[in-house]
């Protein structure tokens, strides 16, 4: 729970208030200290397309959104990312649980985690690699910079630094 | 009725509300017929005019209405749950429902078959859902713009069609700044 709150609070820190997540049990706390925060947005959606719609639109009214999802939402999402936000310049932060990395025990997530990087970089997409709790302080600053650059950013946590959470 | 003549009709009623309008000829025939900022028309990601509108329904007190095509919803069925749990009370999704993916040559839908998507609506969770003829959607559109307690999913069935039309010359900035400056957002232009 240490690590999801500190999470948490620099997300919100950085800006973010509206929260969506496809589940993965590496989020689980998360979900469960947003579901209890009264100061922001927060639901749970179907899946992570429509999610980075319901981003924009929250974007266009004002707010800093962030979707949680596992990695594999991003070959989801991937013309929404390119064809909405990043064709109208919104801000989104992507919160990536990154399945397939060491420690995962499911082999079938490693098809997914060898080209999760590539696809965020082939979409220019600035990335935030936490692999150890101290990695978590730059958050908060990172969460900013999508609103500066007026553009999605992802944050990618290792299943190592989230599994023992 | 086709799409144009509705989107027309449509013009008495759509005040200042917020409109998300989905890709191709919907928002180009709309942009044709009466451009205004507060129309945000959405030049690509087919399915999520009406996810967008929701986002912005969540965000803001105004009305948003998203007008969405029966192909397009067909796409992102799932948003219809995310609606029907939780749309607030200014939220109303109108689906201009031709039975046809109008952009792309009137390939027929499903909507054309076996699909309900006023059935797909209720069995999603979504309130007040209305299915009625292109005629009828000007008084549903006005019943839901008036109540403030309740959201709404009007499905409005017209025949397949489309008017000679150009692609929007405006780029997606200039639209989403003209937009966000309708809700206050943007002081610069």
């Amino acid at each position: 729970m240490k690590i999801s709150q500190k999470i948490i609070n620099n997300l919100k820190s950085g800006g973010a208030d509206f929260f969506l997540s496809v589940p993965c049990k590496l989020l689980a706390n998360m979900i469960t200290i947003l579901e209890n925060d009264k100061d922001i947005y927060y639901s749970a959606i179907p899946r992570e397309e429509e999610g980075m719609g319901i981003c924009a639109g929250a974007y266009l009214g004002n707010k800093l959104p962030c979707i949680m999802m596992q990695n594999t939402g991003i070959g989801n999402s991937v013309n929404s990312i390119v064809s909405l936000l990043q064709l109208y310049q919104m801000p989104v932060v992507f919160l990536i649980s990154y399945r397939g990395t060491p420690g995962e025990p499911v082999g079938a997530q490693g098809g997914m985690a060898s080209v999760t990087e590539d696809i965020l970089n082939t979409l220019r997409i600035p990335m935030l690699q936490c692999n150890t709790e101290k990695d978590l302080d730059k958050i908060s600053t990172f969460t900013n910079h999508a609103k500066v650059i007026e553009s999605p950013v992802a944050i990618l946590c290792n299943f190592n630094l989230m599994k023992d959470d | 009725m086709n799409r144009f003549e509705l989107l027309n009709l449509l013009q008495n009623t759509i005040q200042d509300e917020l409109v998300i309008c989905n890709i191709g000829l919907p928002s180009q025939e709309l942009y044709k017929i009466n451009d205004r900022p507060n129309y945000f028309y959405m030049l690509g990601s087919m399915g999520l005019a009406s996810s967008i509108g929701l986002g912005l329904s969540l965000a803001v007190d105004k009305k948003i209405i998203s007008i969405d095509g029966d192909g397009s919803v067909l796409m992102n069925m799932n948003t219809l749950a995310t609606i029907g749990n939780r749309a607030p009370a200014n939220y109303t999704l109108l689906i201009i429902d031709n039975g046809s993916y109008g952009s792309t040559g009137d390939q027929k839908t499903f909507t054309n078959e076996r699909t309900s998507l006023k059935d797909v609506a209720i069995g999603s969770g979504c309130q007040n859902v209305i299915e009625c003829s292109g005629e009828e959607t000007n008084e549903n559109l006005q019943k839901a713009l008036v109540d403030t307690n309740n959201s709404y999913v009007i499905i409005s069935k017209i025949k397949s069609g489309n008017v000679p039309i150009k692609p929007i010359p405006l780029n997606a900035v200039t639209i989403r700044d003209r937009f966000r400056k309708e809700i206050g957002l943007v002081n610069y232009l």
